[in-house]
């Protein structure tokens, strides 16, 4: 359960380490974005000399959320922290490895890239 | 309750072709069930929607530079990469490879394509055809992912079985350790 104002973690090397999420992208008042929803954010904290600034809005997909994930099967997943990785207006992530484990869903929502990137799917 | 899915997923397989293939998809996006089965791998080979000979003829024909096939565990079979000289030979590739899988299913009653992503852009276009995915990407982003490193040093990307998931979920209770109790029955 992601809305504005909520901090997320960066879970690849792009060099941000903080966002605040400002937007969901999607229907008007959305409340609150879940696993596989695109944000819009503003980086909070970064890793020094990278590319990317503090205060610079761009857009994020959530590959982990504190709130529970339900698949069909009757599985739950539920990750520690509240993490989201950073792409562009096509769909590119920004960074070239992707941190920690992610869901398989992604690739049905339709994320392949970053699932390609990532280490660990579950 | 897995079990019962791939039996009826066998089933919908032998009753019609149209429906397999939408049932392979369904499959295909399991992976993890689909790793312990080999039987339903073999019956839907058949019906895939693209295999890796093909893909490997049209990335030729089309002139994609630098093809490499890495076989993948994790949650597909084969993993194809290729790059594209421009945006639009980029675009190009996705192209000639969404038609091919038109083309073969000529005149079934339900086409299932593969998901392609990132083709407005041209610089990174997967192709997700089920169990093989095709990443066509320009030389700069090819060097810039640098995705065959990824998936050819990783020597171990040990899939967690469903099993093993299953069991770390099981809730446990928790272990008194006080010791209290201990020297009170001692």
């Amino acid at each position: 359960m992601i809305q504005p104002q909520t901090h997320l973690n960066v879970a690849d090397n792009s060099g941000a380490r903080e966002l605040m999420c400002i937007r969901i992208i999607g229907t008007s008042n959305r409340r609150y974005a879940h696993i596989g929803d695109v944000i819009v954010a503003v980086i909070k904290e970064v890793v020094p000399n990278m590319p990317l600034e503090r205060s610079e809005v761009i857009r994020a997909v959530i590959v982990r959320t504190c709130k529970e994930f339900k698949r069909d099967n009757g599985m739950i997943i539920r990750y520690d922290d509240n993490a989201a990785v950073i792409i562009d207006q096509e769909g590119n992530p920004k960074g070239t490895r992707i941190f920690g484990a992610i869901v398989r869903e992604l690739r049905q929502l339709n994320f392949t890239k970053i699932v390609s990137l990532a280490p660990e799917v579950l | 309750m897995l079990a019962a899915l791939r039996s009826r997923a066998l089933l919908h397989h032998s009753s019609s072709s149209s429906f397999s293939n939408l049932q392979q998809w369904k499959l295909g996006f399991l992976g993890l069930e689909r790793t312990r089965s080999s039987s339903s791998i073999e019956s839907n080979k058949a019906t895939e929607l693209l295999n890796l000979q093909e893909i490997e003829q049209i990335l030729s024909d089309v002139k994609a530079d630098d093809i490499r096939v890495i076989p993948v565990r994790q949650h597909c079979d084969f993993m194809v990469i290729a790059t594209g000289r421009s945006t639009w030979h980029v675009k190009n590739i996705a192209q000639a490879l969404i038609y091919k899988a038109k083309q073969k299913q000529k005149g079934a009653q339900r086409i299932s394509l593969p998901s392609v992503e990132g083709q407005e852009g041209g610089k990174w276009v997967v192709i997700d055809s089920g169990t093989v995915i095709v990443h066509a990407l320009d030389e700069k982003a090819r060097a810039y992912y640098n995705l065959e490193s990824l998936w050819t040093t990783e020597t171990s990307p040990k899939e967690p079985s469903s099993q093993e998931l299953e069991n770390a979920f099981v809730k446990i209770r928790p272990k008194n350790n006080s010791k209290k109790s201990v020297q009170m029955s001692s």
